[in-house]
This record gives C-alpha cells, sequence and structure tokens, in this order.
C-alpha cells in the first residue's frame, strides 16, 4: 500500500514536472527576449549565469544605503521571481559595491570600490544621449547629467555648451538618466544583459 | 524525584524562535534607518519615517557608536545571512544554487559548512529550533486545536512522509532544467525572511505572503503540521543528512508510564511511545516538556531503539510481568 502510494506521488509529480517543463523554459527565454528595461545591480554575471545563481536571499537590497535595489515580483517571468534591479529613474547605483561584497554566491561578483576595477568590471549598460531632447545640444546650457556623473572624464566629458558626451568608460549606474531635468530623460542607460 | 533540566528545552526553543522572527523583523528597520543615516536628511523624512528613525536610535545609541556601519555586522535572512562576518548559509540554498548553476561554487558552499555540521550531528534541529516558519506553523498548530476544541470539522489527514524527498528531488531536476533558482520560490522560511523585508523595506508584501498563508491554511484544514511533514524540502535535505544524528530524543523504558501524552504533544505526528522517532524528529523536545515521568531524554545514539514494549510503569507492563509470573509458577 505504501509503496503504491509513493509510485502515485512520483508519477503524479513527474507529469506535473513535465507539463510545466516548456513553460518554465519560455519564461526563462522571454526574459532573455523582451529584456524589459531594467538594471541588474553592479557586479552581476551575465544574464543566464546570474539567473542561476541568485538565490533570492535579498541582501544586496539590504545593504544598499541608496535603497536603489528593488525586487522583482512575477513581472519579468517566474526565474526572476525576487531577483534584485534597479530603475536608475527611480534611484540610481551608487558604485558603492556593497552588494557585491554582501552577495554569497558571486552572482553579483565582488568587486573593490576603487576606480580602476569598478571601471574595468562593472558593465550594467551604457548611457546613450538623444540629441533632441537634451537641453545642451538645443543650445540651452545644461550639464546636469555631466555634474551626476561619478566617473567624469572616464565615463563622459562635456562639449561645447555643457553637450553630454558619453565615453567607453561609462559603467551604467544611471545617475545621469537619474539626474536630468527633461521628462522624459534625454540620456538614459541602455541595459547591457550580456555584461560584455 | 530530580526531575530532569531537559524538559525546559521546550521554553528555550521558544526563546530561541521568537528571537529569530524578533531579528527578521528587526533587521529591516535596522536598514531603513542606515538609509536614513546615509542620506543625512531628518528633516526630509516622513512623520512615520520619523519614527523608525527615532525609535532605531534609542535601540542602538547605548551599544553603537556608529550604526552607520556597525549595523552592517548583522544581515540577510535563515536562507543566507551574515553574521558577525561570518556568512552562513541554508544547505537547500547551496543545493538550489548547484543544480540551477550546474557547477559548484565553494566560497558559497562553505557557508554552509557549519550548519550541515549541526544538522548531521542533531538532525531537524533547524525546522524545530531556528526555522521562522514553525513560528508561525506551530501557533498555528494551536490555533488549529482551539478550533478543534470547538466543534470545527478539522481534518488530520495523513500522508505519506516520503513525498518531500520528491518535492526535493524534483525540485533539483527542474532547477538544473530552467537555470533557475526555484526551491526560494516555496521554501517557506526563505520566503518570511524576504517578505518581512519587502513589508518593512520595499513596498509591501509580495506573492510569497499569498503562499505562505496558503500553507498555514493547508495545516489548519487539511493536515497537521502538513507542509512540514509533506511538503517542505529543506525539511527533507535535513531528514536525510541527519538520519543517523548522534544526538536523539529516547524513551527510557523503566519510567514510561504508557500516558501517551507524548504522541499528542507531537506535531509532527510521531510515535515516541512506541519508540518510533525516525529521520522525521525536529528535536522540538515537546514531548521531554509533557512527559510527565521523564522517561524521555536526549541521548548519545546513533540509531533510534527499536520498539522496547509497554512502559514499565504502566499497566499493560504490570499484567504481562502478572501473567507471565503465573505461567512460571504454573511450570514449577
Amino acid at each position: 500500500m505504501e509503496r503504491r502510494s509513493l509510485i502515485k506521488y512520483f508519477v503524479a509529480g513527474a507529469i506535473v514536472g513535465a507539463a510545466s517543463l516548456p513553460s518554465f523554459a519560455r519564461s526563462a527565454q522571454k526574459k532573455a527576449a523582451t529584456a524589459s528595461r531594467y538594471l541588474r545591480p553592479p557586479g552581476a554575471l551575465p544574464e543566464d549565469g546570474f539567473l542561476a545563481n541568485c538565490i533570492h536571499c535579498g541582501k544586496c537590497g539590504e545593504v544598499c544605503p541608496n535603497r536603489a535595489i528593488n525586487f522583482f515580483g512575477l513581472e519579468n517571468g517566474l526565474a526572476s521571481l525576487d531577483t534584485p534591479y534597479i530603475v536608475p529613474r527611480e534611484q540610481a547605483c551608487i558604485l558603492c559595491m556593497k552588494c557585491g561584497e554582501v552577495c554569497p554566491t558571486g552572482a553579483l561578483k565582488p568587486i573593490a570600490r576603487e576606480l580602476g576595477e569598478i571601471v574595468a568590471n562593472v558593465k550594467m549598460g551604457h548611457a546613450r544621449v538623444d540629441k533632441n531632447l537634451c537641453l545642451s545640444y538645443q543650445g540651452k546650457t545644461c550639464g546636469v547629467c555631466a555634474r551626476a556623473c561619478p566617473l567624469p572624464d572616464i565615463a563622459m566629458s562635456i562639449g561645447f555648451l555643457e553637450t553630454p558626451i558619453v565615453m567607453g568608460g561609462c559603467v551604467g549606474c544611471g545617475l545621469c538618466e537619474r539626474s536630468c531635468i527633461q521628462i522624459p530623460p534625454s540620456i538614459r542607460v541602455i541595459p547591457d544583459m550580456e555584461r560584455s | 524525584m530530580h526531575r530532569t533540566w531537559q524538559r525546559h528545552l521546550n521554553k528555550l526553543r521558544w526563546l530561541m524562535l521568537s528571537l529569530v522572527f524578533g531579528t527578521l523583523i528587526l533587521l529591516p528597520f535596522f536598514h531603513l534607518y542606515q538609509t536614513y543615516l546615509a542620506s543625512h536628511s531628518y528633516d526630509l523624512l516622513l512623520p512615520k519615517e520619523k519614527l523608525v528613525y527615532d525609535s532605531m536610535e534609542s535601540l542602538t545609541a547605548p551599544f553603537l557608536s556608529d550604526p552607520e556601519k556597525q549595523l552592517e555586522a548583522v544581515k540577510g535572512t535563515t536562507w543566507s545571512g551574515t553574521w558577525f562576518g561570518l556568512k552562513l548559509s541554508d544547505p537547500l540554498a547551496v543545493i538550489s544554487q548547484a543544480s540551477a548553476g550546474m557547477k559548484l561554487y565553494w566560497p558559497f558552499i562553505l557557508t554552509a559548512a557549519i550548519p550541515l555540521l549541526f544538522t548531521v550531528i542533531f538532525g531537524r534541529f533547524f525546522c524545530g529550533w531556528i526555522c521562522p516558519a514553525t513560528f508561525a506553523y506551530e501557533l498555528n498548530d494551536k490555533l488549529g486545536m482551539w478550533l478543534r476544541q470547538a466543534g470545527l470539522p478539522i481534518s488530520q489527514r495523513r500522508m505519506d512522509r516520503r513525498l518531500k524527498y520528491l518535492v526535493l528531488g524534483i525540485g533539483a531536476v527542474l532547477s538544473a532544467a530552467t537555470g533557475a533558482v526555484l526551491f526560494a520560490a516555496v521554501y517557506p522560511p526563505a520566503i518570511i525572511g524576504r517578505e518581512i523585508y519587502y513589508a518593512v523595506a520595499v513596498g509591501g508584501f509580495g506573492g510569497g505572503t499569498v503562499f505562505f498563508l496558503l500553507t498555514l491554511l493547508f495545516d489548519l484544514m487539511v493536515s497537521r503540521r502538513g507542509f512540514c511533514r509533506y511538503v517542505c524540502p529543506g525539511g527533507a535535505l535535513y531528514a536525510l543528512l541527519g538520519r543517523y544524528r548522534v544526538f536523539r530524543i529516547q524513551r527510557n523504558v523503566a519510567t514510561c508510564n504508557d500516558c501517551a501524552k507524548c504522541n499528542v504533544a507531537c506535531q509532527f505526528g510521531l510515535d515516541p511511545l512506541r519508540d518510533g522517532f525516525g529521520q522525521e524528529c525536529n528535536n522540538c523536545t515537546a514531548c521531554i516538556a509533557v512527559c510527565p515521568t521523564d522517561a524521555l531524554r536526549f541521548e548519545l545514539k546513533a540509531k533510534d531503539a527499536v520498539n522496547q514494549g509497554p512502559g514499565h510503569l504502566g499497566q499493560l507492563y504490570r499484567k504481562q510481568q502478572q501473567t507471565s509470573e503465573k505461567a512460571e509458577v504454573q511450570k514449577i
């Protein structure tokens, strides 16, 4: 009797598992394809590796002094449930690197809080300017984003009339996007899910 | 009669459970306090934020000189946390990360070494002594008892306790297939730690709370402590690891009087009266606390005693003795 009921459970479990597999796989693929606009915290592995390693403990959010790290519900697929993300327009990353230090699984790599280390290893995304929206490019001197940038002359330089020029060293922290006085913002971070 | 100190262990356990649960509630408030400190803007806080700030300040000021830094010492939950520089993780977290990533990441595995060691020695001690869900489930069980006494028809179904090993196995396979850590979504202690943090510091309870409430309802209406006994993948892992634990509760047949209070007290539906503990016992010590003759106590033993028969202080044993004596007398 006992053994039979065990077999029953096993068969039921196997059927449920097999039936739900394709939908799990789909949701995982969908997330890579749609890439809705969010950043992972600094030092995150490439998206697939990140999802496979993040155990959803929430410690990165708990140490973030800027409360920039938020957590997904089901809006980004089942695989992303309870994983950390950053929307820079709401609260950008200040590159304090505490989240990587506290992450137990290496889903966020520990990166020292030093200029060279940060520029070399943090790859959240890359800022891009819309010259039609940007006040400086329209002749009205602004320069707020350049002032907000934590990596001046590495991530961003300023041209004539304080026009922002994004450079190769941009790590995608999003402080420029957060500080932009235009609505919608005229400078935005394009997330890099491959962190390449 | 000199009574054993071990009957007080259950109170100690409740203290421990309350401390863990209380800490999980306190930590998000500490986090908020730290962010307020970091932003240097007390005057811009809302009245309720000021309340958090002031209460946390009065709580920490006597002990800490630099709370913004020093409060970093304790972070996280029972799923994975930092305790004064020591990183500790749930062994189930290691299992799920290893199966999802198909790779062993040693710094993380080492964080589970201490819990693992304790589990090998004490068995499912985490379930009984630390798990924040147990705190809620045991109170829930008390509620169920009152409801039953009030006459509500509450089912106490028994299922196959091996079901949870299937949950563990299938969960690991699914994690490997999808490359996502799935246990975190269905493992109550992980859910509770996270959801308390969400509720206090992020912006309200998430979906995990709904899942947890459903498990409470399942325990209440369908099966007593059903989730821990039949579903929980962490419980399954600990039961497997603690199969040959060294510390286990055993019955002393010489002082047992067959009152069966232990069997009623055991929320896991085990059978202490007939020496039926097994790997499922979570060392909650409720049976030790209710035993009127101190026949139950922890012993250093790698294996359970097989059924030792009726307790020597009980009627059944006395009758057996009398009949065997009579038989001997007749023989002579």
